[in-house]
């Protein structure tokens, strides 16, 4: 017989892939997953899905899962099996042990975007609170920290301004540094409606991307800028459009801080943002910058979605300023089919970011400095809290190199995979006594670790996910935990195991305990997610459901007024000389996801097996490499291997490769310079050469990594 | 714009960042706010670095200035005299007040 | 523009055709009186009455087709048997939706389908073709078919879904899918009449075509032509 398995249970939930948080109807049979189907009512995807969410989730019950709890004196020692609590004793006390030596600033916790608020939410407090120190990350550092210090720093809060389906009320769509329909795709074929529909494209990319051009679209400007000089563009836009005074000026006149838009009318006007002076500095034709400047002022609906390509270089918080100001400038926020929205990798970033998973603010955004909020938690929590912003994770490393750093918490992150300089990490690691950590599956970074704690896929807890709307999402558990414990749990058995006494019934109570330090979450429930489905914050009394578009009457600062930033262009000390002559730049792929922890366990690698790098036919030929061939990528960091394939989506000049595949170790590559304001790492700007593999060397390392294999067996 | 970098063997060990590393960190912040003009520059460095580095840090940067602060930005060495002037005030978002 | 189109879709209703945003327009459904928004169809309407129509080509979350002749109807004043989904609704419009003619059309229109679909999937089958013989009562069909699209292989090439062209009615709803839902336009209907067929690509299997594999044709699909893999233990075998 065909006809197929009845399912017969179904469990809406939220996909935990990209940002854009689509709902999702679990469906089981005799307990088991055996479909994942698009949520009619799911406020991002109404009905819609891409391949990961709808298809790639064999990964829950891989055969890598681990489901015991592992520790080890050494990392020089195999794992020995234990119970929980042997597992959970034992990284208790040694971090104590660690804190006894090395002080109590001498370790700290990272936080994964891959988590629910509420896991998030627990991790920082039991940084604060149990560890007794501001030493803690997220993810978000190393992908959209500068969009919440560029934001906060213009329009007042560091998140999109719409929903998603603003974008069908918008004439111009401006998207920069961004492949939605690879990175978003759900939201990408959305855009693509809009387009279709008539709406005008601009995008601000160096490669020839899908979104650039793909069936029935075609972008009306296609601005394919040299890594590395997108604030000089965006500067050189804003230029165009002061002197051709298209600015909204009755929008700023009674939304912003006119003083601090006539110095920046000043400032961007100078002659060295003129279209002429940049063009050549990034590559581009001036007259595409004008032609670009004049689309997005034209509007009358102008919205900007930005992504990594934006952030992740040494301006990457500047860059976002700039969106901030060009949007101030043009009118372009507080309605329907306008606003700045970063468009967030993964399926918490927001909630990582709202939740206070950094060094230096609470909840909120609010400094840790600022006695009076510091109070609330304090009195909240029961504990004195340190006062002083504690270590980003890139700083984490390098205390740890410094002698000053010994002992890490990490939950659903592989810093040493994705983070960028991987030799400095591995260095930094080995230099750790005390390295707990809670995933999936073993990792790049648990091969430094000391106490590994098994934890749960988002099919097996409860909690929520805040999308790149600002949209809270119900996770609702699918499936049991396979370890036993859904992650929050863990994480409250080691706050309970250090002395800090931690009771919480459900993750409802976590979210509750949100609610109430966290303004705009306040009137976020488990009850009202369950009524309405989802909401978008802020919410409170104001907002009892949420809100949809942000900045309609005033923007959320002190004044209530927006206001411009000055945003020099500084170019990036990564440059191209005679001995790395091209520029190499890292995207993402349809299939896979990050660093592949979960996609590369699926079917989806049927799609994209290994990274490769795409090369422009006029470089490759000159270096005498032919399509297909093996090729070395060497920058002043490190080198690696990969295919070499040739591709029109690259001009000369520019190679570009993904990231999803450890083997690729692309991030042996990447260099150690971030963003001036976050450290948020400069993945998109590597000098590199690549040259051909020589055959014979070739054969030479597979000769040498077989007999590494025979002697580690 | 750029600056010397410090030299590997400083005058002060480092607590958490690399001296070297921190100076360039320093200079980067130096060279974002180089646009305004020089008080606000200098409270708008104060500020960030107030609010977003570590305590050590900050007092690396302090220590490596007063033994002479070799390649650190003159920006930075004014924003890095307002950090322990008078009283604190609260970390703000957004341009540096004047 | 798109808006109530998706923002009003709900789960468990399939409304047959797009909702739309307007003035309230009013009629009645088999003597209900109900109000919906100008430029609905009344395939829509009806559904809002609890009255609902069989459908195979239609759903809420495409433009109507009015291809498979399942949803004809009557409307007072109208010669004809025209089509519910691609008929818009006017003020005091009255419509039947239930008639002896009208299921005796219907009926034909089913046991055609099922004279071309694997007889051994007819019981035990739960798609929305399933839905619509159980609906007309259709349990078998007076055809002697001398041609059937049964011996047409299986694409198993993409890892999560196959289609099998034997379930499949051509109604269209996979390519609308992809080209209106998804953007990609993979997905064709290549042929006329008996030999029209759905192909991605350039006729290719599935896996090498443009598909993305977002899965929009496979959850449109209203004969699970088009089907998760993870839904069968072991290989598809067809009937």
């Amino acid at each position: 017989m065909a006809n197929p398995i009845i399912p017969d249970k179904s469990v809406v939930t939220t996909c935990a892939y990209c940002g854009v948080g689509c709902g999702f109807k679990a469906e089981t049979h005799q307990g088991r997953l055996v479909r994942m189907t698009p949520w009619k009512e799911g406020k991002a995807n109404h009905g819609h899905s891409c391949i990961k969410g709808r298809f790639a989730f064999d990964y829950y019950i891989s055969d890598d899962r681990v489901t015991t709890p592992l520790i080890r004196a050494s990392i020089d020692d195999p794992w020995t099996l234990v119970s929980w609590e042997k597992a959970i004793q034992h990284a208790a006390s040694e971090l104590r042990r660690v804190q006894a030596k090395y002080g109590t600033k001498s370790v700290g916790a990272i936080s994964s975007s891959r988590c629910t608020n509420e896991e998030i939410f627990l991790v920082q407090k039991f940084a604060r609170a149990v560890l007794g120190n501001n030493n803690i990350d997220n993810c978000a550092r190393i992908c959209h920290s500068p969009t919440q210090f560029g934001l906060s720093a213009t329009v007042g809060w560091g998140a999109a301004s719409q929903h998603f389906d603003s974008i069908l009320q918008a004439d111009v769509i401006m998207i920069v540094g961004a492949n939605p329909t690879e990175g978003h795709p759900v939201f990408g074929s959305l855009m693509k409606r809009r387009v279709r529909q008539g709406a005008k494209l601009i995008v601000i990319d160096p490669r020839r991307t899908e979104t650039v051009e793909s069936a029935h679209i075609k972008a009306d400007v296609h601005l394919s800028l040299r890594p590395g000089t997108n604030v000089a563009v965006l500067d050189s836009i804003a230029h165009v459009i002061v002197r051709e005074k298209l600015y909204n000026e009755a929008f700023v006149r009674a939304r912003c801080e006119w003083d601090e838009f006539e110095r920046w009318t000043e400032f961007v006007s100078s002659d060295r943002y003129a279209p002429e002076v940049i063009g050549p500095t990034a590559g581009l034709d001036p007259e595409l910058i004008r032609k670009a400047a004049r689309l997005y002022a034209s509007g009358p609906n102008s919205a900007i979605y930005y992504g990594l390509g934006v952030t992740e270089h040494s301006q990457g918080s500047t860059g976002v300023m700039c969106l901030g100001n060009l949007s101030l400038a043009c009118g372009m926020l507080g309605r329907e089919g306008v606003g700045v929205n970063p468009l967030r990798g993964q399926g918490n970033v927001q909630g990582g970011s709202c939740l206070g998973s950094w060094p230096h603010v609470f909840s909120g955004y609010r400094f840790v400095t600022d006695d009076e909020v510091r109070g609330s938690f304090e009195k909240d929590w029961g504990v004195t809290l340190d006062a002083e912003p504690g270590l980003r994770l890139p700083n984490m490393f390098d205390a740890a190199l410094a002698g000053n750093f010994r002992g890490m918490f990490i939950m659903g992150e592989d810093p040493v995979q994705s983070d960028p300089n991987q030799n400095h990490i591995i260095e930094a690691m080995r230099q750790m006594e005390c390295v707990v950590i809670q995933d999936l599956f073993l990792n790049e970074t648990s091969k430094y670790a000391h106490v590994f704690l098994p934890g749960s896929s988002s099919l097996e807890k409860d909690g929520t996910f805040t999308s790149a709307e600002r949209r809270v999402n119900r996770v609702r558990k699918v499936v049991e935990p396979l370890a036993g414990y859904q992650d929050w749990e863990i994480v409250v058995m080691l706050m309970n195991a250090m002395g800090y006494l931690a009771t919480y019934d459900h993750a409802g109570q976590i979210l509750d305990e949100i609610a109430r330090l966290s303004p705009a979450y306040k009137g976020i429930s488990f009850e009202l997610l369950e009524r309405i489905g989802s909401a978008q914050w802020p919410c409170d009394e104001a907002a009892p459901e949420g809100t949809e578009v942000l900045h309609r009457e005033k923007f959320p600062r002190a004044n209530g007024r927006g206001t411009f930033m000055l945003t020099e262009y500084v170019p990036t000390a990564e440059r191209t000389n005679d001995t790395f002559p091209l520029l190499l730049t890292t995207g993402r792929i349809l299939t896979q996801y990050n660093v592949g922890t979960q996609t590369r366990r699926t079917q989806n690698n049927r799609w994209h097996s290994e990274d490769v790098l795409e090369i422009s036919a006029h470089d490759a030929h000159i270096r005498g490499i032919r399509d297909g061939e093996r090729v070395k990528v060497s920058s002043r960091f490190g080198c690696t291997e990969l295919k070499a394939k040739f591709s029109e989506r690259v001009g000369s000049g520019i190679v570009y490769t993904t990231f999803h595949h450890a083997e690729t170790r692309i991030n042996v590559v990447t260099s150690d310079l971030s963003d001036w304001a976050t450290n948020c790492p400069e993945y998109k700007v590597t000098a590199v050469e690549v040259v051909k593999v020589a055959s014979e060397q070739t054969a030479k390392r597979a000769a040498k990594k077989k007999r590494e294999h025979v002697v580690t067996a | 714009m750029s600056h010397k970098t410090a030299h590997a063997e400083s005058p002060v060990p480092s607590r958490a960042v690399p001296l070297e590393r921190l100076v360039v960190m320093a200079n980067q912040i130096a060279d974002f706010f180089s646009p305004y003009p020089p008080a606000r520059r200098a409270e708008g460095i104060r500020n960030h670095l107030r609010t977003y580095w570590d305590p050590r840090m900050r007092q690396d940067l302090t220590e490596y200035i007063a033994a002479g602060g070799e390649g650190v930005s003159p920006a930075i060495v004014e924003g890095v005299r307002l950090l322990g002037s008078g009283p604190d005030p609260k970390g703000y978002y957004g341009p540096p007040k004047a | 523009m798109l808006w109530s189109e998706l923002r009003d879709l709900k789960d468990d209703v399939d409304f047959g055709t797009p909702p739309r945003a307007g003035a309230e327009v009013t009629l009645t459904v088999d003597g209900h009186t109900i109000s919906v928004p100008a430029g609905s169809s009344v395939m829509l309407a009806a559904a809002k009455a609890q009255r609902n129509i069989p459908k195979l080509c239609a759903t809420d979350t495409l433009e109507a087709w009015g291809s498979c002749r399942l949803c004809l109807v009557e409307i007072e004043g109208r010669s004809g048997y025209p089509a519910s989904c691609t008929t818009i609704v006017a003020e005091g419009m009255a419509v039947t939706t239930q008639s002896e003619q009208l299921q005796r059309l219907r009926k034909g229109v089913l046991e055609l389908y099922l004279s071309d679909f694997p007889a051994e999937d007819v019981d035990g089958g739960w798609s929305e073709f399933h839905t619509a013989l159980a609906q007309g009562g259709v349990t078998t069909h007076p055809y002697e078919p001398v041609e059937t699209h049964l011996s047409t292989p299986v694409d198993v090439s993409n890892p999560y879904f196959l289609f099998d062209p034997a379930k499949c009615i051509v109604c269209n709803r996979c390519v609308r899918a992809c080209e209106e839902i998804q953007g990609t336009f993979a997905l064709t209907v290549q042929g006329r009449g008996f030999d029209s067929k759905v192909a991605a690509g350039q006729d290719q299997p599935f896996f090498e075509s443009d598909c993305v594999s977002c899965g929009a044709c496979v959850q449109t699909c209203p004969t699970q032509a088009l089907i998760e893999k993870s839904l069968f233990e072991g290989d598809y075998i067809r009937g």
